[in-house]
C-alpha cells in the first residue's frame, strides 16, 4: 500500500505551522497501524497526525458532553381453571384435600397450609375475619369462591368471609406426580430427588439446607425448624410432595418444611448437577483472586485475611498458600460467576503456586502483584469453562483459551453474505 | 410451611444479576440515539438502546488502542480511541475508576486491547450525539483475541438482526420506534465487512 498521499497531507498540515515532519518515521507508523493492527487508513492517518500535534504542541479538537433519558414498560394477564394453574386474580370453586398445615404466624391468620387436587397444590391462607371452620390435615373439602392472589411471587389462595367450606366424606389418597427438577416453577411442586450436598446452617431457625437433584438438574432446598421435622440424609433419594418453590433473583429454591417427605428405595443413576460447558469472555476478576492464605486447622481451610485472621480460629501464622480466581464469564447474553481452583488457575495463567509464592514473598507489591499479573493474563480473554454449576456459580474443573476457528469464520461470512443478498433482493 | 420473610432462606452471598456485556461494533454504537433508565431509583441501571434492538448497560470490545490522552489538572482522566474494523470507540477512565485509569495509563499505543465498560450517550452543544465508553477495565490482548471478538460480535449482531425481523420483545419494539429508518442490510454489510477484514 502507498502512503505518500497521507504523508503529503500530514506534511502540508504541519508545514503551515512551520513544522517539518520526518516522512520516513510517519510512513513506518502508518504502515504499522494499518498492516499490523488492521486499523483503517483514515483512522491511522488521524492517529499519526494527532500524535504529531502533541509532539509539536498544537492543540487538537476535543469532544464535549450533555445527557438525556427516558423510560418504558408493559404488562398483561390470562386465566385457567385447575388448581395447579390458578392465576392471581381468579375466583375458584373446587374440591381439594388439605395436604399440609402450618402454624399460624399472625393473629389475623386463622390457618395456612397447602391444599391440593389431582392437578397439583396451592398455598392457602384462612383469614381470622373469615370465621371459617378449622380444616384438618388430610381431609377433603368443597371450597366455594376463594380468591387467588400472589404472595412473594407465588400464587396464594385466600379464604375470606365470602368463601364457603364444606367437609367432604371423601378419603381418597392423593399422589402427586413428581416433576423433573428443571421443570419446577414458583408455587407448589413435587419432586423425586437425591440429596447431593448439605450446607452449613446459617440461621438458628434453620434445620438443614443444601442441594437436591435428579437426572435433569439441581435445586437448593431448606427445612426450617418445626416440631417433628427431620433432616434428610446426604446421598439418599426422597419423594418430596407439595414443597414450596420460591423464586429469588431468578433462582429457585425448595422450602420443604411443610412437604410430605418419603424415603425412596434405590438410587438416581446420574444427577447431572448442571454439569456444563460455558463459553465467553472473562469480564471481571474479583478481589480475593490470585494467591491467598488458608486456615491450616484441619477441616477449616477458610481464606484468611491479610493479617492471617481466620473468622473461626483467629490468627494463624502457619497458614497454607493457595491459588484461586473468582470472576465473571460473559457471553453477551448471560453472565456466569466463576470459581477456579488452584490447578485450573495454574493451567490457565501459566503461573504455578511456587512461582506465585515467590512473587508474594519477594515482590514489593506482594500478593497484589500476583493478582495484577493474573488479571493481565486472563481478563478480556475468550475461554471455555467446564464444571458444575451450583447455586448460580460455576465450580470450574477446566478452563481453556478459545482458539480462532477458521471454519466458524467461513460460516459467519456466509451467513452475513447470504442474508445480505436476501434482504437486498427483497427490498 | 410458613411464609415469614426470613423463611425465603435465599439471601446467600449478596446474589445479584450482573448486567451482561453486549458485543457491538463501533459503527453500530455510534448510531445510538436513545438512552433510558430501568426504574425510578437513583441507582437504577442506565441503558443505551442499540439500533438492532437490545439494551446495553455494559459492553465488551476488543480493538486497537491508537491514541490516549491525559486530561484535567486536579481531576485527572484519560481518553482513548479504540479502533475496530468498522470505526472508533471513544473510551475514558477518570478518578472514579482508578484501577481502569491506571491500566489505561500503563498501555503503550498502538496495542490490541480488551475493554469492558459502560456506554453513555451525550448530546453535544451542536446537537450531534456522542457515545463514549466509561472503562471498567482494559487489558492488552493478542491478535487472536481480537479475531475471536470480531466473530463473536458479528454473530451476536446477526442474531439481533434475525430477532428484529419478527421479534416482539420490549427492546425490539422500542428500537423500531426510536430508529424507524434502520436498514438491516446496512448492518449485515457491516458484519460482512468486519469479518472480511480477517484474512482467511
Amino acid at each position: 500500500m502507498d502512503y505518500s498521499d497521507a504523508i503529503d497531507r500530514i506534511s502540508r498540515k504541519y508545514g503551515k505551522s512551520g513544522k517539518e515532519i520526518d516522512r520516513q518515521k510517519v510512513e513506518s507508523k502508518l504502515r504499522r497501524l494499518v498492516e499490523e493492527f488492521g486499523v483503517q487508513p483514515v483512522e491511522a492517518e488521524r492517529s499519526v497526525s494527532n500524535e504529531l500535534a502533541r509532539e509539536f504542541n498544537i492543540p487538537p479538537a476535543a469532544p464535549a458532553g450533555g445527557a438525556n433519558g427516558g423510560a418504558g414498560g408493559s404488562g398483561g394477564a390470562t386465566s385457567e381453571k385447575s388448581l395447579a394453574q390458578a392465576q392471581p386474580g381468579e375466583w375458584l370453586t373446587f374440591d381439594g384435600k388439605v395436604v399440609s398445615l402450618a402454624g399460624s404466624m399472625s393473629p389475623s391468620i386463622a390457618q395456612s397450609g397447602i391444599i391440593a387436587d389431582e392437578s397439583g397444590g396451592i398455598r392457602f391462607v384462612v383469614w381470622a375475619k373469615a370465621n371459617a371452620p378449622l380444616m384438618k390435615e388430610g381431609a377433603w373439602y368443597h371450597i366455594e369462591s376463594a380468591v387467588v392472589d400472589e404472595y412473594k411471587g407465588i400464587p396464594n389462595l385466600k379464604i375470606h368471609s365470602g368463601t364457603t367450606i364444606k367437609e367432604l366424606e371423601k378419603t381418597d389418597a392423593l399422589i402427586p406426580a413428581p416433576v423433573p427438577v428443571k421443570d419446577l416453577r414458583p408455587g407448589i411442586g413435587s419432586v423425586r430427588a437425591k440429596v447431593i450436598q448439605e450446607w452449613e446452617v446459617t440461621h438458628d431457625r434453620m434445620l438443614q439446607s443444601g442441594i437436591i437433584g435428579d437426572e435433569t438438574g439441581t435445586v437448593k432446598f431448606v427445612i426450617w425448624k418445626e416440631q417433628g421435622k427431620q433432616k434428610l440424609a446426604v446421598g439418599s433419594v426422597y419423594s418430596i410432595f407439595y414443597a414450596q418453590v420460591d423464586e429469588f433473583n431468578e433462582r429457585l429454591s425448595l422450602n420443604i418444611t411443610g412437604a410430605t417427605i418419603m424415603p425412596e428405595e434405590g438410587d438416581i443413576a446420574t444427577v447431572t448437577g448442571g454439569d456444563g460447558e460455558v463459553r465467553g469472555a472473562i469480564v471481571h476478576i474479583a478481589p480475593g483472586s490470585g494467591i491467598i492464605k488458608r486456615c491450616p486447622v484441619e477441616g477449616c481451610n477458610r481464606a484468611l485475611s491479610r493479617q492471617n485472621y481466620c473468622p473461626i480460629h483467629e490468627i494463624q501464622p502457619n497458614f497454607v498458600y493457595d491459588l484461586r480466581i473468582k470472576g465473571w464469564l460473559d457471553d453477551g447474553e448471560k453472565t456466569h460467576n466463576l470459581l477456579l481452583k488452584r490447578d485450573v488457575v495454574e493451567a490457565l495463567t501459566g503461573m504455578t503456586l511456587d512461582q506465585a509464592k515467590e512473587i508474594a514473598e519477594n515482590n514489593p507489591l506482594g500478593m497484589d502483584e500476583v493478582f495484577l499479573q493474573m488479571r493481565d493474563r486472563v481478563l478480556g480473554r475468550y475461554v471455555v469453562c467446564k464444571g458444575r454449576e451450583i447455586d448460580n456459580r460455576l465450580l470450574v474443573n477446566s478452563c481453556e483459551l478459545q482458539k480462532f476457528d477458521s471454519g466458524e469464520h467461513a460460516k459467519l461470512l456466509n451467513r452475513a453474505g447470504e442474508s445480505m443478498s436476501n434482504t437486498g433482493g427483497a427490498s | 410451611m410458613s411464609a415469614n420473610p426470613q423463611d425465603m432462606g435465599n439471601r446467600r452471598d449478596g446474589s445479584f444479576e450482573r448486567e451482561p456485556a453486549r458485543r457491538v461494533f463501533a459503527a453500530e454504537l455510534r448510531e445510538c440515539r436513545y438512552q433510558f433508565k430501568d426504574g425510578e431509583d437513583e441507582k437504577s441501571p442506565t441503558f443505551v438502546l442499540l439500533p438492532t434492538g437490545e439494551r446495553s448497560n455494559r459492553i465488551f470490545l476488543v480493538g486497537t488502542l491508537t491514541e490516549k490522552t491525559r486530561q484535567g489538572e486536579q481531576n485527572v482522566f484519560y481518553r482513548g480511541r479504540v479502533v475496530d474494523p468498522t470505526g472508533t470507540f471513544f473510551v475514558m477512565a477518570g478518578s472514579y475508576q482508578p484501577e481502569a485509569m491506571q491500566q489505561l495509563a500503563k498501555i503503550e499505543t498502538p496495542a490490541f486491547v480488551a475493554v469492558i465498560g459502560k456506554p453513555n450517550l451525550y448530546q453535544k452543544p451542536d446537537g450531534s450525539y456522542l457515545v463514549s465508553v466509561r472503562v471498567e477495565s482494559i487489558t492488552t490482548v493478542d491478535k487472536d483475541t481480537q479475531k475471536l471478538w470480531v466473530l463473536d460480535t458479528a454473530d451476536r449482531m446477526l442474531n439481533r438482526l434475525d430477532a428484529l425481523k419478527n421479534g416482539t420483545s420490549p427492546d425490539i419494539v422500542k428500537a423500531k420506534e426510536q430508529y424507524p429508518t434502520l436498514d438491516p442490510a446496512v448492518y449485515r454489510k457491516m458484519a460482512y465487512d468486519a469479518l472480511a477484514q480477517i484474512k482467511m
